[in-house]
Protein backbone atom coordinates (compact mmCIF):
# COMPACT_ATOMS: atom_id res chain seq x y z
CA UNK A 1 0.00 0.00 0.00
CA UNK A 2 1.48 3.21 -1.20
CA UNK A 3 1.15 6.38 0.76
CA UNK A 4 0.84 9.99 -0.70
CA UNK A 5 1.06 13.32 1.32
CA UNK A 6 0.56 16.26 -1.51
CA UNK A 7 0.70 19.71 0.17
CA UNK A 8 -0.08 18.53 3.18
CA UNK A 9 -0.58 21.03 6.30
CA UNK A 10 -2.26 20.50 10.01
CA UNK A 11 -2.91 23.17 11.99
CA UNK A 12 -4.57 22.71 15.98
CA UNK A 13 -6.52 25.45 17.45
CA UNK A 14 -6.13 27.33 18.52
CA UNK A 15 -3.07 28.24 15.91
CA UNK A 16 -0.71 25.47 16.07
CA UNK A 17 1.10 24.33 12.78
CA UNK A 18 1.82 20.94 13.46
CA UNK A 19 2.47 19.69 9.95
CA UNK A 20 3.45 22.74 7.04
CA UNK A 21 2.93 21.69 3.33
CA UNK A 22 4.41 18.17 3.43
CA UNK A 23 4.88 16.16 0.07
CA UNK A 24 6.49 12.90 -0.06
CA UNK A 25 5.46 9.61 -1.94
CA UNK A 26 6.06 6.23 0.52
CA UNK A 27 5.88 3.18 -2.23
CA UNK A 28 5.01 -0.12 -1.46
CA UNK A 29 7.54 -2.17 0.71
CA UNK A 30 9.39 0.35 2.01
CA UNK A 31 10.53 0.43 5.49
CA UNK A 32 10.62 4.70 6.54
CA UNK A 33 12.28 5.96 9.51
CA UNK A 34 10.22 9.50 10.64
CA UNK A 35 12.76 11.12 12.96
CA UNK A 36 12.72 14.50 14.52
CA UNK A 37 12.81 16.07 17.46
CA UNK A 38 9.60 15.87 19.90
CA UNK A 39 6.95 18.41 18.50
CA UNK A 40 8.75 18.47 15.04
CA UNK A 41 5.03 16.46 13.77
CA UNK A 42 6.31 13.03 13.47
CA UNK A 43 3.43 11.28 15.52
CA UNK A 44 1.19 13.98 13.56
CA UNK A 45 2.02 12.75 10.53
CA UNK A 46 1.84 9.03 10.97
CA UNK A 47 -2.19 9.82 12.74
CA UNK A 48 -3.08 11.42 9.82
CA UNK A 49 -2.16 8.12 7.54
CA UNK A 50 -4.25 6.27 10.22
CA UNK A 51 -6.86 8.61 9.87
CA UNK A 52 -7.14 9.60 13.82
CA UNK A 53 -6.55 12.97 12.28
CA UNK A 54 -7.37 14.97 9.25
CA UNK A 55 -5.40 17.56 7.11
CA UNK A 56 -6.27 21.13 7.71
CA UNK A 57 -4.96 21.62 3.58
CA UNK A 58 -3.89 19.13 1.10
CA UNK A 59 -4.40 15.57 0.40
CA UNK A 60 -2.98 12.42 2.29
CA UNK A 61 -3.82 9.57 0.14
CA UNK A 62 -3.26 5.30 0.62
CA UNK A 63 -3.83 2.96 -1.55
CA UNK A 64 -4.99 5.59 -3.95
CA UNK A 65 -7.69 6.71 -1.74
CA UNK A 66 -7.57 10.19 -0.57
CA UNK A 67 -8.49 9.49 3.06
CA UNK A 68 -10.70 13.01 3.58
CA UNK A 69 -13.18 11.54 1.25
CA UNK A 70 -13.06 8.01 3.30
CA UNK A 71 -17.14 7.42 4.00
CA UNK A 72 -17.36 6.92 7.95
CA UNK A 73 -18.29 3.32 7.57
CA UNK A 74 -15.01 2.91 5.65
CA UNK A 75 -13.26 3.61 8.34
CA UNK A 76 -12.86 0.71 10.43
CA UNK A 77 -12.33 -1.45 6.75
CA UNK A 78 -8.96 0.56 6.23
CA UNK A 79 -7.64 0.34 9.34
CA UNK A 80 -7.94 -3.45 9.60
CA UNK A 81 -5.61 -3.14 6.52
CA UNK A 82 -3.46 -0.68 9.03
CA UNK A 83 -1.04 -2.60 11.70
CA UNK A 84 -0.70 0.04 14.50
CA UNK A 85 1.79 -0.14 17.52
CA UNK A 86 2.12 2.84 19.42
CA UNK A 87 4.64 3.83 22.26
CA UNK A 88 2.24 3.36 24.73
CA UNK A 89 0.91 0.41 23.28
CA UNK A 90 -2.42 0.72 23.75
CA UNK A 91 -3.55 -2.48 24.83
CA UNK A 92 -6.72 -3.11 26.38
CA UNK A 93 -6.03 -3.27 30.37
CA UNK A 94 -9.36 -5.84 30.99
CA UNK A 95 -8.16 -8.44 28.12
CA UNK A 96 -5.51 -11.04 28.47
CA UNK A 97 -2.91 -11.18 25.83
CA UNK A 98 -4.58 -13.81 23.66
CA UNK A 99 -7.88 -11.61 24.09
CA UNK A 100 -6.27 -8.72 22.89
CA UNK A 101 -5.25 -10.34 20.11
CA UNK A 102 -8.10 -12.10 18.96
CA UNK A 103 -10.86 -8.97 19.45
CA UNK A 104 -9.21 -7.33 16.33
CA UNK A 105 -9.90 -10.31 14.56
CA UNK A 106 -13.54 -10.72 16.10
CA UNK A 107 -14.65 -7.62 15.00
CA UNK A 108 -13.94 -8.63 11.88
CA UNK A 109 -16.46 -11.97 12.46
CA UNK A 110 -13.91 -14.38 12.20
CA UNK A 111 -14.81 -17.60 13.45
CA UNK A 112 -13.73 -18.65 16.70
CA UNK A 113 -11.73 -21.35 15.28
CA UNK A 114 -9.46 -19.58 12.86
CA UNK A 115 -9.62 -16.65 15.58
CA UNK A 116 -7.79 -19.40 17.65
CA UNK A 117 -5.37 -20.46 15.16
CA UNK A 118 -4.07 -17.11 13.57
CA UNK A 119 -3.94 -15.63 17.30
CA UNK A 120 -1.67 -18.50 18.48
CA UNK A 121 0.85 -17.66 15.21
CA UNK A 122 0.66 -14.17 15.68
CA UNK A 123 1.49 -14.54 19.59
CA UNK A 124 4.26 -17.12 18.74
CA UNK A 125 5.40 -14.69 16.09
CA UNK A 126 6.87 -12.31 19.26
CA UNK A 127 7.23 -15.22 21.56
CA UNK A 128 4.99 -14.82 23.89
CA UNK A 129 2.65 -17.79 23.96
CA UNK A 130 3.58 -19.21 27.41
CA UNK A 131 2.30 -15.24 28.83
CA UNK A 132 -0.70 -15.45 26.35
CA UNK A 133 -3.50 -15.55 29.99
CA UNK A 134 -1.63 -13.15 31.37
CA UNK A 135 -2.91 -8.97 31.10
CA UNK A 136 -1.02 -6.38 30.28
CA UNK A 137 -0.28 -5.13 33.56
CA UNK A 138 1.58 -8.47 34.42
CA UNK A 139 3.81 -7.92 31.14
CA UNK A 140 7.07 -5.97 30.75
CA UNK A 141 7.04 -2.93 28.96
CA UNK A 142 8.77 -5.18 25.73
CA UNK A 143 6.36 -8.03 26.37
CA UNK A 144 3.52 -5.44 26.11
CA UNK A 145 5.09 -4.02 22.87
CA UNK A 146 5.27 -7.18 21.47
CA UNK A 147 1.64 -8.05 22.21
CA UNK A 148 0.86 -4.77 20.18
CA UNK A 149 2.57 -5.77 17.52
CA UNK A 150 1.30 -9.10 17.69
CA UNK A 151 -2.30 -7.59 17.31
CA UNK A 152 -0.98 -4.81 14.56
CA UNK A 153 -0.57 -7.90 12.44
CA UNK A 154 -3.66 -10.53 13.45
CA UNK A 155 -5.24 -8.90 10.30
CA UNK A 156 -1.90 -9.56 8.36
CA UNK A 157 -2.05 -5.67 7.32
CA UNK A 158 -0.29 -4.34 4.22
CA UNK A 159 0.47 -1.13 6.24
CA UNK A 160 2.49 -1.39 9.46
CA UNK A 161 2.58 1.90 11.36
CA UNK A 162 4.61 2.27 14.36
CA UNK A 163 4.90 5.51 16.20
CA UNK A 164 7.98 5.33 18.74
CA UNK A 165 7.78 1.72 19.46
CA UNK A 166 11.10 1.30 20.87
CA UNK A 167 10.50 4.61 23.49
CA UNK A 168 10.03 2.97 26.32
CA UNK A 169 12.26 -0.30 25.90
CA UNK A 170 16.11 -0.71 26.68
CA UNK A 171 18.58 -1.52 24.30
CA UNK A 172 18.13 -4.80 23.79
CA UNK A 173 14.43 -5.18 23.75
CA UNK A 174 14.14 -2.51 21.54
CA UNK A 175 16.63 -4.60 19.24
CA UNK A 176 13.98 -7.50 19.34
CA UNK A 177 11.21 -5.10 18.43
CA UNK A 178 13.28 -3.79 15.43
CA UNK A 179 14.03 -7.57 14.16
CA UNK A 180 10.04 -8.46 14.51
CA UNK A 181 9.25 -5.02 12.04
CA UNK A 182 11.82 -5.91 9.51
CA UNK A 183 10.55 -9.68 9.51
CA UNK A 184 7.89 -7.75 8.53
CA UNK A 185 8.70 -5.20 6.21
CA UNK A 186 10.45 -8.55 4.47
CA UNK A 187 7.35 -10.14 3.90
CA UNK A 188 6.18 -7.12 1.60
CA UNK A 189 4.97 -4.88 4.05
CA UNK A 190 5.29 -1.40 3.92
CA UNK A 191 6.55 -0.06 7.76
CA UNK A 192 6.34 3.76 8.38
CA UNK A 193 8.06 3.86 12.25
CA UNK A 194 8.86 7.12 13.94
CA UNK A 195 11.84 6.88 16.69
CA UNK A 196 14.62 8.82 18.20
CA UNK A 197 16.69 5.99 18.37
CA UNK A 198 19.60 6.74 16.67
CA UNK A 199 21.43 3.18 17.04
CA UNK A 200 18.21 1.79 15.48
CA UNK A 201 18.23 4.62 12.78
CA UNK A 202 22.22 4.10 11.70
CA UNK A 203 22.26 0.34 12.01
CA UNK A 204 19.76 -0.12 9.57
CA UNK A 205 20.00 2.42 6.71
CA UNK A 206 16.77 2.61 5.55
CA UNK A 207 15.24 5.76 4.18
CA UNK A 208 14.94 8.49 6.51
CA UNK A 209 12.27 11.36 6.63
CA UNK A 210 13.56 13.99 9.29
CA UNK A 211 11.07 16.96 10.29
CA UNK A 212 11.77 20.00 11.90
CA UNK A 213 8.80 22.39 13.14
CA UNK A 214 6.01 20.45 11.12
CA UNK A 215 8.66 20.80 7.82
CA UNK A 216 10.11 17.91 5.90
CA UNK A 217 13.87 19.28 5.94
CA UNK A 218 15.19 15.48 4.54
CA UNK A 219 14.06 12.38 3.22
CA UNK A 220 17.31 10.50 2.17
CA UNK A 221 17.47 6.60 1.07
CA UNK A 222 19.70 4.74 3.14
CA UNK A 223 20.63 7.65 5.45
CA UNK A 224 21.50 8.17 9.47
CA UNK A 225 19.97 9.80 12.37
CA UNK A 226 21.88 12.65 11.39
CA UNK A 227 23.64 13.73 8.19
CA UNK B 1 -24.13 -15.75 13.89
CA UNK B 2 -20.65 -15.47 14.75
CA UNK B 3 -20.56 -11.70 15.39
CA UNK B 4 -23.63 -11.98 17.41
CA UNK B 5 -22.01 -14.48 19.57
CA UNK B 6 -19.16 -11.94 20.57
CA UNK B 7 -21.39 -9.58 20.64
CA UNK B 8 -23.67 -11.09 23.31
CA UNK B 9 -20.62 -12.31 25.10
CA UNK B 10 -19.01 -8.54 25.03
CA UNK B 11 -22.69 -7.78 26.67
CA UNK B 12 -22.37 -10.30 28.89
CA UNK B 13 -18.88 -9.00 30.02
CA UNK B 14 -20.20 -5.52 30.27
CA UNK B 15 -23.39 -6.32 32.71
CA UNK B 16 -21.02 -8.28 34.78
CA UNK B 17 -18.38 -5.68 34.82
CA UNK B 18 -20.38 -2.78 35.94
CA UNK B 19 -22.95 -5.50 38.27
CA UNK B 20 -23.56 -3.11 41.32
CA UNK B 21 -24.55 -0.03 38.71
CA UNK B 22 -26.59 -2.63 36.58
CA UNK B 23 -28.18 -3.55 39.46
CA UNK B 24 -29.38 -0.57 41.01
CA UNK B 25 -30.41 0.40 37.53
CA UNK B 26 -32.46 -2.66 37.53
CA UNK B 27 -34.33 -1.96 40.72
CA UNK B 28 -34.55 1.66 39.70
CA UNK B 29 -36.70 0.62 36.54
CA UNK B 30 -38.05 -1.76 37.95
CA UNK B 31 -39.98 0.91 39.97
CA UNK B 32 -40.31 2.57 37.83
CA UNK B 33 -42.36 0.81 35.61
CA UNK B 34 -43.99 -0.51 38.41
CA UNK B 35 -44.80 2.86 39.31
CA UNK B 36 -45.84 3.61 35.54
CA UNK B 37 -47.81 0.22 34.89
CA UNK B 38 -49.49 0.45 38.16
CA UNK B 39 -50.77 3.97 37.42
CA UNK B 40 -51.62 3.57 33.86
CA UNK B 41 -53.93 0.19 35.04
CA UNK B 42 -55.34 2.06 37.67
CA UNK B 43 -56.15 5.16 34.97
CA UNK B 44 -57.68 1.90 32.99
CA UNK B 45 -60.33 0.71 35.74
CA UNK B 46 -60.74 4.24 36.71
CA UNK B 47 -61.99 4.88 32.84
CA UNK B 48 -64.21 1.01 32.77
CA UNK B 49 -65.54 2.28 36.03
CA UNK B 50 -66.67 5.54 34.03
CA UNK B 51 -67.57 3.97 30.82
CA UNK B 52 -69.75 1.74 33.45
CA UNK B 53 -71.15 4.22 35.14
CA UNK B 54 -71.68 6.64 31.61
CA UNK B 55 -73.27 3.33 30.29
CA UNK B 56 -76.25 4.39 32.79
CA UNK B 57 -76.64 7.61 32.15
CA UNK B 58 -79.77 8.74 30.76
CA UNK B 59 -81.09 12.11 30.13
CA UNK B 60 -84.74 11.76 29.83
CA UNK B 61 -86.74 14.15 27.50
CA UNK B 62 -90.61 14.77 28.28
CA UNK B 63 -92.71 16.43 25.31
CA UNK B 64 -95.30 18.54 25.31
CA UNK B 65 -98.43 17.11 25.84
CA UNK B 66 -99.92 17.57 22.25
CA UNK B 67 -101.62 15.21 19.73
CA UNK B 68 -100.00 17.11 16.51
CA UNK B 69 -96.68 16.42 17.37
CA UNK B 70 -95.11 14.01 15.18
CA UNK B 71 -93.38 11.99 17.60
CA UNK B 72 -91.12 10.16 15.53
CA UNK B 73 -89.60 13.00 13.74
CA UNK B 74 -88.88 14.32 16.85
CA UNK B 75 -87.06 10.94 17.80
CA UNK B 76 -84.77 11.17 14.55
CA UNK B 77 -84.01 14.70 15.14
CA UNK B 78 -82.55 14.13 18.25
CA UNK B 79 -80.51 11.03 17.29
CA UNK B 80 -78.97 12.97 14.62
CA UNK B 81 -77.35 15.18 17.66
CA UNK B 82 -73.56 14.47 17.95
CA UNK B 83 -73.94 13.36 21.94
CA UNK B 84 -76.32 10.65 21.35
CA UNK B 85 -75.53 6.98 21.85
CA UNK B 86 -78.96 5.55 21.34
CA UNK B 87 -82.71 6.95 22.41
CA UNK B 88 -86.23 4.69 23.22
CA UNK B 89 -89.40 6.21 22.39
CA UNK B 90 -91.90 5.22 25.38
CA UNK B 91 -95.36 6.39 24.62
CA UNK B 92 -97.51 7.72 27.85
CA UNK B 93 -99.05 4.03 28.70
CA UNK B 94 -95.52 2.49 28.00
CA UNK B 95 -94.41 4.98 30.92
CA UNK B 96 -97.22 4.67 33.21
CA UNK B 97 -96.95 0.26 32.88
CA UNK B 98 -92.73 0.74 33.34
CA UNK B 99 -93.56 3.22 36.61
CA UNK B 100 -96.21 0.27 37.47
CA UNK B 101 -93.45 -1.72 37.43
CA UNK B 102 -90.92 0.04 39.39
CA UNK B 103 -93.54 0.87 42.04
CA UNK B 104 -94.70 -3.10 42.34
CA UNK B 105 -97.12 -3.04 45.10
CA UNK B 106 -97.31 0.06 46.01
CA UNK B 107 -98.37 0.46 42.08
CA UNK B 108 -102.52 1.27 43.18
CA UNK B 109 -101.22 4.88 44.08
CA UNK B 110 -100.68 5.62 40.43
CA UNK B 111 -104.82 5.05 39.88
CA UNK B 112 -105.06 8.31 42.64
CA UNK B 113 -103.60 10.05 39.47
CA UNK B 114 -106.84 9.77 37.51
CA UNK B 115 -105.88 10.04 33.32
CA UNK B 116 -102.65 9.15 33.09
CA UNK B 117 -100.15 12.13 33.09
CA UNK B 118 -97.01 11.00 31.58
CA UNK B 119 -96.27 12.70 28.28
CA UNK B 120 -94.74 10.74 24.96
CA UNK B 121 -90.96 10.78 26.35
CA UNK B 122 -87.76 9.85 25.60
CA UNK B 123 -84.74 8.06 27.20
CA UNK B 124 -81.37 9.08 25.50
CA UNK B 125 -78.17 7.74 26.19
CA UNK B 126 -75.02 9.77 25.76
CA UNK B 127 -71.78 9.01 24.20
CA UNK B 128 -69.56 10.12 27.57
CA UNK B 129 -70.52 12.00 30.78
CA UNK B 130 -68.71 15.60 29.06
CA UNK B 131 -71.90 14.71 26.62
CA UNK B 132 -74.94 15.11 28.74
CA UNK B 133 -74.60 18.77 29.55
CA UNK B 134 -74.41 20.05 25.92
CA UNK B 135 -77.38 17.27 24.98
CA UNK B 136 -79.93 19.05 27.66
CA UNK B 137 -79.19 22.35 26.11
CA UNK B 138 -79.98 21.38 22.95
CA UNK B 139 -82.95 19.38 24.11
CA UNK B 140 -84.03 22.82 25.87
CA UNK B 141 -83.75 24.55 22.55
CA UNK B 142 -86.47 21.97 20.99
CA UNK B 143 -90.17 23.38 21.36
CA UNK B 144 -91.36 20.23 21.04
CA UNK B 145 -89.43 19.56 24.64
CA UNK B 146 -91.81 20.24 27.72
CA UNK B 147 -88.88 19.04 30.40
CA UNK B 148 -85.54 17.22 30.43
CA UNK B 149 -84.47 15.60 33.32
CA UNK B 150 -81.08 14.07 34.23
CA UNK B 151 -78.71 13.39 37.00
CA UNK B 152 -76.84 16.47 36.91
CA UNK B 153 -74.49 16.82 39.74
CA UNK B 154 -73.61 12.90 39.34
CA UNK B 155 -72.87 13.73 35.68
CA UNK B 156 -70.52 16.81 36.57
CA UNK B 157 -68.82 14.79 39.23
CA UNK B 158 -67.94 11.61 36.47
CA UNK B 159 -66.66 14.16 34.32
CA UNK B 160 -64.32 15.72 36.70
CA UNK B 161 -62.83 13.09 38.15
CA UNK B 162 -62.30 11.24 34.41
CA UNK B 163 -60.26 14.59 33.73
CA UNK B 164 -58.57 14.76 36.52
CA UNK B 165 -57.88 10.73 36.46
CA UNK B 166 -56.42 11.14 32.76
CA UNK B 167 -54.37 13.65 34.16
CA UNK B 168 -52.55 12.15 37.18
CA UNK B 169 -52.06 9.28 34.85
CA UNK B 170 -50.29 11.12 32.51
CA UNK B 171 -48.24 12.90 34.43
CA UNK B 172 -47.26 9.92 36.36
CA UNK B 173 -46.91 8.28 33.05
CA UNK B 174 -44.53 10.85 31.75
CA UNK B 175 -42.43 11.05 35.30
CA UNK B 176 -41.71 7.19 35.44
CA UNK B 177 -40.78 7.54 31.77
CA UNK B 178 -38.61 10.26 31.93
CA UNK B 179 -36.90 8.86 35.41
CA UNK B 180 -36.32 5.38 33.52
CA UNK B 181 -35.09 7.04 30.59
CA UNK B 182 -32.26 9.01 32.60
CA UNK B 183 -31.17 6.33 34.65
CA UNK B 184 -30.64 3.74 31.53
CA UNK B 185 -29.14 6.70 30.02
CA UNK B 186 -26.95 7.23 33.42
CA UNK B 187 -25.92 3.49 33.40
CA UNK B 188 -24.52 3.48 29.98
CA UNK B 189 -22.89 6.83 29.99
CA UNK B 190 -20.78 5.34 32.87
CA UNK B 191 -20.36 2.41 31.39
CA UNK B 192 -19.02 3.82 28.41
CA UNK B 193 -17.17 6.44 29.97
CA UNK B 194 -15.17 3.98 32.04
CA UNK B 195 -14.19 2.35 28.66
CA UNK B 196 -13.85 4.97 26.98
CA UNK B 197 -10.17 3.92 26.01
CA UNK B 198 -11.00 0.69 24.92
CA UNK B 199 -13.49 2.16 22.74
CA UNK B 200 -10.89 3.89 21.12
CA UNK B 201 -8.20 1.08 20.72
CA UNK B 202 -11.64 -0.88 19.08
CA UNK B 203 -12.17 2.09 16.74
CA UNK B 204 -8.58 2.48 15.89
CA UNK B 205 -7.60 -1.25 15.28
CA UNK B 206 -10.81 -1.86 12.78
CA UNK B 207 -14.22 -2.34 15.09
CA UNK B 208 -17.03 -1.26 13.60
CA UNK B 209 -18.94 1.45 15.43
CA UNK B 210 -21.75 -1.01 15.17
CA UNK B 211 -19.94 -3.58 16.55
CA UNK B 212 -18.57 -1.33 19.62
CA UNK B 213 -21.87 0.18 20.11
CA UNK B 214 -24.69 -3.38 20.33
CA UNK B 215 -22.91 -4.26 23.76
CA UNK B 216 -23.72 -0.84 25.17
CA UNK B 217 -27.29 -0.52 23.75
CA UNK B 218 -27.73 -4.16 23.82
CA UNK B 219 -26.75 -4.05 28.16
CA UNK B 220 -29.40 -0.80 28.18
CA UNK B 221 -31.76 -2.86 26.22
CA UNK B 222 -31.71 -5.71 28.98
CA UNK B 223 -31.42 -3.55 31.96
CA UNK B 224 -34.52 -1.69 31.07
CA UNK B 225 -36.32 -5.18 29.48
CA UNK B 226 -35.95 -7.06 32.83
CA UNK B 227 -36.58 -3.86 35.05
CA UNK B 228 -40.26 -4.09 33.08
CA UNK B 229 -40.51 -7.48 33.28
CA UNK B 230 -39.40 -7.20 37.68
CA UNK B 231 -42.28 -4.41 37.31
CA UNK B 232 -44.85 -6.62 35.75
CA UNK B 233 -44.36 -9.38 38.27
CA UNK B 234 -45.01 -7.23 40.54
CA UNK B 235 -48.05 -5.72 39.27
CA UNK B 236 -49.71 -9.50 38.80
CA UNK B 237 -48.25 -10.59 42.18
CA UNK B 238 -50.68 -7.47 43.47
CA UNK B 239 -53.00 -6.66 41.16
CA UNK B 240 -55.19 -9.99 40.88
CA UNK B 241 -55.17 -10.06 44.98
CA UNK B 242 -56.72 -6.68 45.11
CA UNK B 243 -59.14 -7.67 42.61
CA UNK B 244 -60.21 -10.01 44.85
CA UNK B 245 -60.11 -7.72 48.41
CA UNK B 246 -62.33 -5.67 46.19
CA UNK B 247 -64.67 -8.62 44.56
CA UNK B 248 -65.11 -9.65 48.59
CA UNK B 249 -66.27 -5.94 49.91
CA UNK B 250 -67.55 -4.46 46.76
CA UNK B 251 -68.92 -6.82 44.71
CA UNK B 252 -70.84 -3.76 42.67
CA UNK B 253 -67.99 -2.63 41.68
CA UNK B 254 -66.82 -6.47 40.19
CA UNK B 255 -68.37 -6.10 37.10
CA UNK B 256 -67.11 -2.48 35.95
CA UNK B 257 -63.45 -3.08 37.01
CA UNK B 258 -60.48 -5.23 34.20
CA UNK B 259 -60.65 -8.68 35.87
CA UNK B 260 -59.86 -10.59 32.59
CA UNK B 261 -56.50 -12.52 33.22
CA UNK B 262 -55.32 -12.86 30.18
CA UNK B 263 -55.94 -8.98 29.51
CA UNK B 264 -53.57 -7.97 32.55
CA UNK B 265 -51.03 -10.78 31.33
CA UNK B 266 -50.85 -8.99 27.77
CA UNK B 267 -50.84 -5.33 29.52
CA UNK B 268 -47.53 -6.84 31.37
CA UNK B 269 -46.06 -8.21 28.23
CA UNK B 270 -47.00 -4.80 26.34
CA UNK B 271 -44.82 -3.00 29.73
CA UNK B 272 -42.29 -5.64 29.08
CA UNK B 273 -41.78 -4.06 25.12
CA UNK B 274 -42.75 -0.29 26.32
CA UNK B 275 -39.11 -1.05 28.63
CA UNK B 276 -36.93 -2.59 26.12
CA UNK B 277 -37.48 -0.29 23.41
CA UNK B 278 -37.21 3.10 26.57
CA UNK B 279 -34.03 0.75 27.33
CA UNK B 280 -32.96 0.64 23.52
CA UNK B 281 -33.42 4.45 22.24
CA UNK B 282 -32.00 5.63 25.51
CA UNK B 283 -29.11 3.27 25.04
CA UNK B 284 -28.94 4.02 21.26
CA UNK B 285 -29.33 7.53 22.11
CA UNK B 286 -26.17 7.98 24.63
CA UNK B 287 -23.93 5.56 22.73
CA UNK B 288 -24.03 7.32 19.34
CA UNK B 289 -23.78 10.66 20.65
CA UNK B 290 -20.88 9.09 22.94
CA UNK B 291 -18.96 7.31 20.15
CA UNK B 292 -19.27 10.23 17.49
CA UNK B 293 -17.33 12.29 19.87
CA UNK B 294 -14.50 9.82 20.70
CA UNK B 295 -14.06 8.89 17.04
CA UNK B 296 -14.57 12.01 15.62
CA UNK B 297 -11.05 13.08 13.64
CA UNK B 298 -9.40 15.89 14.76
Amino acid sequence: MNIQFSGVSKVFEPDIAALVDINLNIEQGEFVYVIGQTGSGKSTLLRLITRELLPSKGVVAVGGYDLRRMRKADIPYYRRDVGLVAQDFKLIPTLTVYENIAFVMEAMSVPKRLVAERAKDVINQVGLWRRRSMRPAQLSGGEQQRVAIARALANSPSLFIADEPTGNLDFHTAADVMKILFAINAAGVTVVMSTHNQGIVNASRQRVIELEGGRLIRDEKGGLYSE
Amino acid sequence: MTTLRYVLRDTWRLIVHHWVLGLLTLITAGVMLWILGGTTLLSLNLESMLTGLESELAVQAYLVKDNTIDVESVARRIQSLEYVYSIKTYSPSDSLAKLQRKMGSQSHALEMLGDNPIPWNFEIHVNSAQDVEPLVEALKDMPEVEDVVYAGLVVKRISALSRVSSRIAIIMFSLAVIITALVVYNTIHISLYSRREEIGIMYLVGATRAYIATPFVLEGTLLALFGAIIAGAGIIAMYFPAIELIRENLPLLTNILITDKGLIWRFCGLLAGFGATLGWVCSYLVVARFINSITRPE
